[in-house]
């Protein structure tokens, strides 16, 4: 019997094509706990992701397949079975930058006001607008630890970023890719894998009873350590201990503002008002960032009309005020204006709202 | 090419069918430990727990147990610690054997007197039956204590101390609070 090498290879490669199509649509089509929780290091991370929002899900939704990225995700799934047999995987599996980028697309798809919101506020900046920006870079040299905030989950170095790492320009992306990629993606603030809210209907026969019935929804809110690559809940962040002079300043302990303070922080000595301290202070002391930040947007336009239906205790509009809430260029800013600022010759008694 | 070294069609057949369908059997690859834990079993992690929960026993802050010691371990147990898996196997073995035998229950249902004078016994190397032999008793707690300090006060990155719980605990804020920009726009 003559053998013919082409037809021997044809049934090869249609067998090949068959088994590994049926393989690939199989595996990212079932349940995860008959497919990537197969391996045990997926298993910490999936037990987490089951108890989440996101539970209903495919793990391909969001981490994508062995095929969606190219080779690139051929290679990094191919080296995941290989770590499995050799016992030579990470500690903890991650994502790494170009993934976290592109899980901001995937939220878009469900998540698209928050997305936009995002997108028309100041956290939407990119890696350029950040790190060539002439005025910042004149008054302060670009440092590793700009990355704390900005480009968490850059996994280069600063000096790998942008050139040259001095206070005289011009500057220049090192890493071109990076300019218009995002600074702080969705991730830095949300995780996938963490504990969600399950499900429960509410009792109608008690209507008095279902706010009582309710749990806590644990916060949705984190913070992504770039340094220990992991991130911290809300709640467990530390509460900013901020002075004025030798006064306490009264911080609210709401567990989002936490989160806000990693970020926008006061210097080494905690003195109200230095660095990027917005802390809100006289008038408004005690109040958190979320309670007049959108928090996508940060947008604080519909903030005043929130807590002052209509007027102030003065009996003014405050929105016609004298703040930077009118003015970006008022002396009063609104983080930290007080009666005393507008009320020169002393605070007049307290009036009947009109 | 000679006839010895050539594949008949059949064999082929056969060959590319097994290797196909082998490819399924990687699905196939049923988690043998409990979901969220790579190498320790439900009663191990249950021991270890306990054992963990009399090292560092709760108050108003989390004891050993709830502050990730047993999952640091259990993660460690699957990388760079893997040498010391035999060790564990071995003294969770002995431990269980010892408790049944002197109390006729397991460690974690012993009172906390129980479980405090016989980790006492283990420290000082006064176990000696069983699976302690060699003063191997002495050599497993001071491993056991020396993992729960790691996980209880390391990085919740190796998978113990969630949320810097400990660092809390005593006063270290983390991440710390601090800004940078020293200018104004």
């Amino acid at each position: 019997m003559v053998r013919t090498p082409l037809r021997i290879l044809t049934v090869a490669l249609v067998l090949l094509v068959a088994a590994g199509g049926g393989f690939y649509y199989y595996w990212n089509a079932s349940s995860p706990r008959s497919t990537c929780e197969s391996c045990h290091e997926i298993e910490s991370s999936s037990a987490l992701w089951a108890q989440s929002g996101h539970r209903d899900f495919l793990c391909k939704e969001c981490h994508g397949t062995a095929l969606s990225s190219g080779l690139h995700s051929l290679k990094e799934k191919g080296m995941m079975f290989v770590d499995h047999f050799t016992g030579g995987g990470p500690e903890r599996i991650a994502l790494d930058e170009e993934q976290v980028l592109e899980m901001t697309e995937n939220c878009r798809r469900c998540h698209g006001t928050e997305y936009a919101r995002w997108l028309s506020g100041g956290h939407s900046a990119t890696y350029a607008a950040i790190f060539l920006n002439d005025r910042h870079n004149r008054a302060e040299q670009l440092n590793a630890d700009c990355l704390r905030c900005h480009g968490m989950f850059y996994r280069g170095r600063i000096q790998d970023l942008v050139t040259p790492l001095s206070q005289k320009g011009p500057w220049t992306m090192a890493a071109a890719g990076q300019s218009n990629q995002p600074v702080i993606p969705c991730l830095t603030c949300h995780k996938i894998h963490r504990e969600g809210s399950p499900a429960v209907p509410a009792e109608y026969a008690e209507p008095g009873k279902i706010f009582y019935s309710r749990r806590g929804s644990p916060s949705t809110v984190l913070f992504y350590d770039r340094y220990e690559k992991i991130h911290v809940q809300a709640p467990a962040l530390p509460v900013l201990k901020l002075k004025e002079n030798a006064r306490d300043v009264k911080v609210s302990d709401d567990p989002r503002q936490r989160v806000c303070v990693q970020c926008h922080a006061p210097g080494a000595f905690h003195q109200a008002g230095t660095a990027d301290d917005r802390t809100p202070r006289g008038v408004h002391e005690g109040l958190s960032c979320p309670a007049c930040h959108e928090s996508h947007s940060n947008e604080s336009r519909q903030s005043c009309i929130n807590c002052h239906p209509a007027i102030s205790n003065c009996g003014l509009d405050v929105t016609k005020m004298n703040t930077t809430f009118l003015e970006s260029r008022s002396p009063h800013n609104i983080h930290f204006v007080r009666c005393i600022d507008c009320h020169t010759k002393g605070i007049p008694p307290r009036r009947r709202p009109r | 090419m000679d006839s010895g070294s050539r594949i008949s069609r059949r064999d082929f057949m056969k060959l590319a069918t097994l290797g196909a369908g082998s490819l399924s059997l990687i699905a196939g690859c049923a988690p043998k430990h409990p979901p969220g834990r790579r190498v320790l079993s439900d009663d191990d992690a249950g021991l270890l727990g306990a054992i963990a929960d009399r090292i560092i026993p709760p108050d108003e802050w989390p004891g050993g147990r709830e502050n990730g010691v047993v999952s640091f371990i259990d993660r460690q147990l699957d990388g760079p610690y893997r040498r010391f898996r035999g060790d564990y196997r071995r003294g969770l073995d002995a431990m269980t054997g010892t408790c049944l035998e002197k109390h006729r229950k397991r460690f974690e249902s012993l009172s906390a007197e129980k479980q405090t004078r016989l980790l006492g016994e283990m420290e000082s190397g006064g176990l000696r039956d069983g699976g302690w032999k060699e003063g191997f008793s002495k050599r497993f707690f001071e491993m056991v204590r020396s993992h729960a300090m790691q996980a209880y006060y390391g990085s919740p990155r190796h998978g113990g101390n969630p949320d810097y719980a400990s660092y809390r605990m005593m006063g270290i804020d983390y991440p710390p609070i601090l800004g940078q920009n020293r200018y104004r726009f």
